[in-house]
């Protein structure tokens, strides 16, 4: 109904400026839903909510940021469905940040495939941050924006979120008698 | 996991801000000191090495999902199904909202003249309902413009003249348990409006039964003005002044029947005796009282005051019988 009192917002100009992140979107939805096919709905999803909207969003301003926002809200009214949400409880208290000197040694050659696996074990308040940032380059403040979280929250998420994916992918490694490569067992320093 | 051995505070001050170096998050100052720290540290070095590696790890592995082409023209499909048809339903329905907004416009307009109309309507009656209401305080209730002891029926017949006289015997029998105590034409001061009052007590407090000239105005005819109708006459009401007033309208006249009674008892009165005074004052026997009427004439009122609104010292309050 927004739509019809819109009549100048035209189709194409929403395509022109939302299309070209269709990539990005599905990547980062398919790494935080559960499936293939939840992914695919979350992404129609976006669009199709980004497009009721789309009077709303001010032409040159960042589409990317916008449509990131409009999938990290309906990520969260899908996550309300899941019942195999990760539980985080704990992961954010202050002994985690105080435990910096442990670091984990990573392995020399990492597979797509097992970076993959070790991402999914990765709770999933982790791991959108860590996408965000990591994969999607987005600045601390756009994190907080998108995910309505205080910096502070984004800060010490990806901080954790990292190691933990380090922590899996060692993991991984070692599943498959690899040994990280040049890893003082001793020391962890590098020979 | 193993813990690597350093015994620089500083190391462990750089390492804290690794994640926001990564991140290029840190002020220049920072930035500055850590890459001055990583030149000589190869800890630290080997340690940010190790996280840009997790990191690149990463996003090539986000890069090898590849996205379905299928869903991308699917949600191209259904976006242009969304798109409205400028030509088409949105015009439709673009026309059927603006034809909804012109009737609202008109009901409204109808519904606010109706309003006008009512309003305009109800002030009317309690207008002219006031002219009887008028009358009966100041020549009844403060003029006190009547006997104790009820004028003989003669003598009220000459006060009314031949033109209302036989209205007399109208509304003595109509009356039942009211005696009329007097009759005359009389007028409240400071208006030329002529008035026939008939001032009768019964019911323990004293009621008028008062006439006048309607000059062409009609009250309105509206079942949501009038309060009843007895036979083909509209009846209506208005508390006024601590009194209740019913009134009625025949061809040429208005009727009040006013007292302090309550409003059904004055309703119930005036149902029973606006049928039968209409009907007189409409088959004429009035048609020379209404000259005398406009000529101002009272009659039966030595030396033409009639019963002026001037009220009388010490009489001014509602009499009461037993």
């Amino acid at each position: 109904m927004d739509l019809f009192f819109h009549p100048k917002v035209r189709v194409e100009d929403f395509e022109a400026a939302a299309m070209p992140h269709f990539p990005d979107l599905y990547r980062t939805a398919r790494l935080l839903a559960q499936d293939r096919a939840e992914a695919e709905d979350l992404v129609q999803e976006v669009y199709l909510h980004a497009w009721k909207s789309f009077h709303r969003f001010e032409l040159g301003t960042n589409c990317r940021a916008w449509l990131f926002k409009i999938l990290f809200h309906r990520l969260h009214h899908f996550r309300r469905r899941w019942a195999k949400a990760a539980k985080v409880e704990g992961f954010e208290s202050p002994e985690d940040q105080d435990n910096i000197i442990a670091e984990t040694p990573v392995p020399q050659e990492i597979r797509d495939e097992d970076v993959l696996n070790a991402l999914g074990r990765v709770p999933i308040e982790f791991r959108e941050v860590v996408l965000l940032a990591d994969v999607q380059e987005f600045s601390y403040k756009e994190i907080a924006e998108t995910m309505k979280l205080p910096l502070g929250t984004v800060m010490s998420r990806l901080s954790r979120g990292r190691k933990l994916l380090r922590q899996e992918l060692a993991g991984v490694a070692t599943s498959y008698g690899i040994t990280p490569a040049g890893d003082d067992p001793q020391t962890g320093e590098s020979a | 996991m193993s813990v690597l051995n350093f015994d620089s505070k500083q190391c462990e001050r750089i390492r804290r801000h690794l994640d926001a170096y990564l991140s290029n998050e840190l002020l220049v100052e920072t930035t500055s000191d850590v890459l001055r720290h990583l030149e000589s540290c190869e800890g630290c070095s080997r340690e940010l090495e190790a996280r840009t590696r997790v990191r690149d790890a990463l996003r090539r592995a986000a890069a090898s999902q590849v996205p379905p082409e299928e869903l991308r023209q699917s949600i191209h499909r259904q976006l242009r199904k969304m798109q409205p048809d400028f030509l088409g339903v949105s015009l439709r329905v673009r026309m059927v909202v603006a034809l909804a907004g012109i009737i609202g416009v008109v009901l409204g307009t109808i519904a606010t003249e109706h309003w006008i109309r009512a309003r305009r309507g109800r002030q009317m009656v309690a207008s002219v309902l006031a002219l009887g209401v008028s009358d009966h305080i100041q020549c009844a209730i403060k003029g006190h413009n009547y006997p104790e002891i009820a004028n003989p029926p003669e003598q009220l017949r000459k006060k009314l003249g031949p033109q209302y006289a036989g209205l007399l015997e109208v509304v003595q029998q109509k009356l039942p348990g009211f005696e009329i105590l007097e009759a005359h034409i009389c007028s409240v001061q400071g208006s030329p409006r002529k008035y026939v009052h008939f001032i009768t007590r019964g019911r323990g407090t004293i009621l008028s039964v008062i006439l006048t000239r309607s000059e062409g105005e009609q009250l309105p005819n509206g079942t949501a003005f009038r309060s009843g109708a007895s036979g083909s006459v509209n009846l209506y009401e208005a508390h006024l002044e601590g009194m209740n007033a019913a009134g009625f309208q025949s061809k040429e006249y208005w009727g009040f029947v006013v007292s302090d009674l309550s409003r059904d008892t004055t309703m119930q009165i005036a149902y029973e005796l606006a049928p039968p005074l209409k009907a007189a004052l409409d088959a004429g026997s009035g048609s020379e009282a209404r000259a005398d009427l406009n000529r101002g004439t009272q009659v039966g009122v030595p030396g033409g005051k009639g019963c002026s609104s001037k009220p009388r010292r010490g009489r001014s309050r509602i009499p009461t019988f037993a």
